[in-house]
């Protein structure tokens, strides 16, 4: 098997390169002779078809590699390195990412699935799709040649081939790491695809923004993976790790955070140029930098750069990464100059109040995040390099910039939808802003009178102006779907909640839209929850307990327990609440045999108020006592809510409008005349 | 290398390689878009613009004059689109 998964990634690597070369000769020759007869075009479909071919010969690959951890060919050296025989079935799939070679293998397969999307859907337009083809043909050839070289995942053991393999990394056997990693890169790699079509959309100097529409579905899709990927990953240092918390600021962290960010002002800025024309230059550079930053993020957790608990893999590939970067760059940076005046806006900012310059800011503050965030990772590196000794920027660096910067963005997210295009009047400001500002001013004075007291410390302060925007946010979207459903309401006698829905379907994009934003603003409401944490750490022997909060914690036994993967040891605690019994938690330390490798279990309750987090610390070595950390997070639980809820508002966002299906009707010629502006308001 | 191995990657090979250079008899055209294309989509733009103005009006979002005044500029807009339209229609035809 490993000599078919060696001779599907050279065919693949074949085929992309056919793709590459044959597919750019053709562009050129149509566009220098586009009179000429059908050759160049027949060229560019085999070209497309090679494409096609390269995800075949990639999932073959990724076949072979999963079916040798199947069948625990340890004579694969990355499967006797990431597996062995008592490894769970599941995990064995986790086997393909768990390593560098694996992974680099699950990028080039993702990005050859996306390509095959692409070039199966051609129709939509074929010669801006052979453009994006043989643009992604490009970064196809770089990642399997990563898989060729460097980083050969078909690699064979050197010497006896060992009876078992060495296991796989501990931290990554929990149900989330199935699951995360891919997501995680189909963040990545999806954003391949619209850097493809804006670079092949600004070489063909391709006339108008429909690219724009046709990257639309596949940039939200990406920013949905991305998303999903970002939180199954704070989940899983929350339930993994044991340390109570769920985002670090560790490199590898950074690393998906900082195309997310300029992904996310992408989002909101091609909007301006869908609808004003506006903003050309800008939105090609995000999206050319939004790529560049995956191509790095996926450096930084492959190659070892910096260190971080997420780093599962360390190598030399680093050069073929910054070479690869340095390419990028210099062929966006070469093709930007050659075409620039094809970016021309064709509006210009009228007003510093409108929707356009929320969308200007909003941009300015998810990039000043981004550079804070790259600036923060880099710096080891920087510091290496000019003092010769690394220097590590811990969390209080980001924090100190990113919570304010976070606060803002959340008031950007309440009055962006408010404010009108082009400019918006006072009146029109006092009109749409008073109700979200009493709600945003009343949720300050009732918490403050509940007991918050925002001069004491920085954090209660950023609570509190989270909860306040909040409120300001919820009440100013909540608006926006009141008035638009009772517009329906008065036209059609639906009642209210089915002209909720008919309001959602007639513009999906928009409605659900704003309910990403309510996704985010639960989210910043369950991070505002982190200022008031607590925790208690103690030596927990038989019937010993511990209170923290309302909660007191029991410990009915401690015991050891065995299996063929690996030795545990737990403490069962009977947990009260106010004095009534609420539940049994059973924090757990577990041992790996093949790794030689410790992992911590921790114990949750969670509910909508707060997360009761239980962490089994080890024994102390005098009196062979458990230690037992127990840490209160409130509002913890929201974080997650908010990610569903961005999620769906994200599905929403991506279902075709009522009045768009409507419009795909054949019309009556009458109809084209009646078409006059002032006529079109429903 | 076994048999079956030898047998897979030719399987592989041949059928990959029979899928990308089969003739076909018909060959998508790659046009490039024209202007009036581009026109036609900036109207559609426009018109969803007006749409979206109109409804929000409607949820009694702005003010009549500043809803006035934007639609007054949108129209503006369009007309121009649709005169250009107008005009290169003609051409076409004429042509």
């Amino acid at each position: 098997m490993a000599a078919f998964g060696s001779f599907a990634i050279l065919f693949g690597l074949v085929l992309c390169v056919y793709n590459f070369v044959v597919g750019a000769f053709a562009l050129r020759q149509i566009a220098v002779h586009p009179h000429v007869s059908l050759g160049p075009e027949r060229l560019a479909e085999s070209a497309r078809r090679a494409g096609i071919g390269s995800f075949i010969a990639l999932s073959a690959a990724a076949f072979a590699l999963v079916y040798c951890a199947f069948t625990n060919d340890f004579s694969v050296s990355y499967i006797l390195h990431h597996s062995n025989r008592a490894l769970p079935w599941p995990y064995k799939f986790a086997a393909l990412w768990s390593g560098q070679e694996g992974s680099l293998l699950l990028w080039a397969w993702l990005l050859g699935a996306y390509g095959f999307v692409l070039r199966v859907r051609h129709k939509v337009d074929v010669k801006l799709t052979a453009y994006a083809s043989t643009i992604l043909a490009a970064v196809q050839i770089f990642f399997t040649l990563l898989i060729v070289f460097p980083a050969p995942p078909f690699a064979l053991t050197q010497g006896a081939v060992p009876a078992d393999g060495f296991g796989l990394n501990p931290l990554l056997q929990y149900p989330e790491m199935v699951i995360h990693p891919p997501m995680l890169y189909l963040g990545y790699v999806g954003f391949s695809v619209p850097f493809a079509f804006a670079l092949g959309a600004l070489m063909m100097r391709y006339p108008g923004e429909k690219w724009i529409h046709i990257t639309r579905r596949w940039t939200m899709v990406t920013w949905l993976f991305l998303t999903c990927g970002i939180f199954l990953g704070m989940h899983w240092a929350y339930a993994v790790l044991g340390w109570g918390g769920y985002w670090g600021w560790d490199p590898v962290e950074n690393a998906s955070l900082m195309p997310w960010l300029t992904g996310t002002a992408f989002l909101h800025s091609v909007m301006m140029q869908e609808k004003r024309g506006m903003m050309k230059s800008w939105n090609v550079w995000l999206i050319f930098t939004t790529f560049m930053l995956s191509i790095l993020g996926t450096l930084l957790t492959r190659s070892g750069l910096v260190s971080s608990v997420h780093a599962f893999a360390e190598s030399s590939i680093g050069t073929w990464f910054w070479g690869f970067l340095l390419i990028v760059l210099s062929v966006c940076l070469f093709t930007y100059i050659l075409q620039r005046d094809h970016l021309q806006s064709e509006h210009k900012l009228e007003s510093l109040v409108s929707r356009e310059s929320s969308f200007l800011f909003n941009n300015l503050v998810l990039l000043a995040a981004c550079f804070t965030v790259l600036w923060g990772t880099l710096f080891p590196i920087i510091s290496e390099y000019v003092e010769g000794s690394k220097v590590t920027v811990g969390p209080p660096f980001y924090n100190r910039v990113a919570v304010p910067i976070g606060v803002f963005l959340l008031f950007l997210t309440g009055i962006g939808p408010i404010l009108a295009w082009r400019s918006t009047s006072f009146k029109s400001v006092k009109r749409n802003f008073l109700w979200p500002s009493i709600a945003g001013v009343t949720t300050a004075v009732v918490l403050m009178a509940a007991g918050m007291r925002p001069w004491q410390d920085v954090g209660t302060l950023y609570s509190l102006m989270t909860f306040s925007l909040a409120a300001l946010v919820i009440t100013a979207v909540g608006s926006e779907f009141w008035r638009g459903a009772r517009v329906i309401q008065r036209h059609t006698g639906k009642n209210m909640l089915l002209s909720l829905v008919q309001l959602t379907r007639r513009n999906t994009r928009r409605y659900g839209g704003h309910l990403v934003h309510i996704g985010v603003v639960i989210v910043f409401v369950g991070l505002a929850g982190s200022a008031f944490n607590q925790s208690n750490e103690q030596e927990m022997g038989f019937h010993d307990s511990m209170t923290i909060g309302q909660y007191r914690l029991v410990c009915q036994s401690y015991t050891q327990d065995s299996n063929a993967n690996y030795d545990s040891e737990y403490e069962l605690l009977n947990v009260y609440k106010n004095g009534k019994f609420l539940t049994q938690m059973a924090p757990e330390r577990r041992f790996y045999h093949a790794s030689q490798q410790t992992e911590t279990m921790v114990a949750n309750h969670s509910t909508l108020q707060r997360d009761l987090y239980v962490v089994y610390e080890g024994r102390n070595q005098d009196t062979n006592q458990p230690i037992i950390k127990v840490i209160l997070n409130p509002l913890v639980a929201w974080i997650w809510i908010g990610v569903v809820v961005m999620a769906f508002g994200t599905l929403l966002a991506l279902v075709p409008n009522m009045s768009a299906e409507q419009a795909t009707k054949p019309r009556k010629p009458a109809e084209e005349e009646l078409a006059l502006p002032a006529g079109v308001g429903d | 290398m076994s048999m079956i191995t030898i047998l897979a990657c030719a399987a592989l090979l041949i059928g990959v390689f029979v899928y990308v250079f089969y003739p076909q008899s018909k060959t998508e055209e790659q046009t490039q878009k024209t202007r009036l294309e581009f026109l036609r989509e900036r109207k559609d733009t426009i018109y969803e613009n007006l749409r979206d103005l109109n409804f929000e009006y409607r949820a009694g979002k702005y003010p009549e004059e500043d809803y006035l005044a934007q639609r007054a500029g949108m129209e503006n807009e369009a007309a121009q689109i649709l005169a250009e339209i107008e005009f290169l229609e003609t051409a076409v035809h004429a042509a």
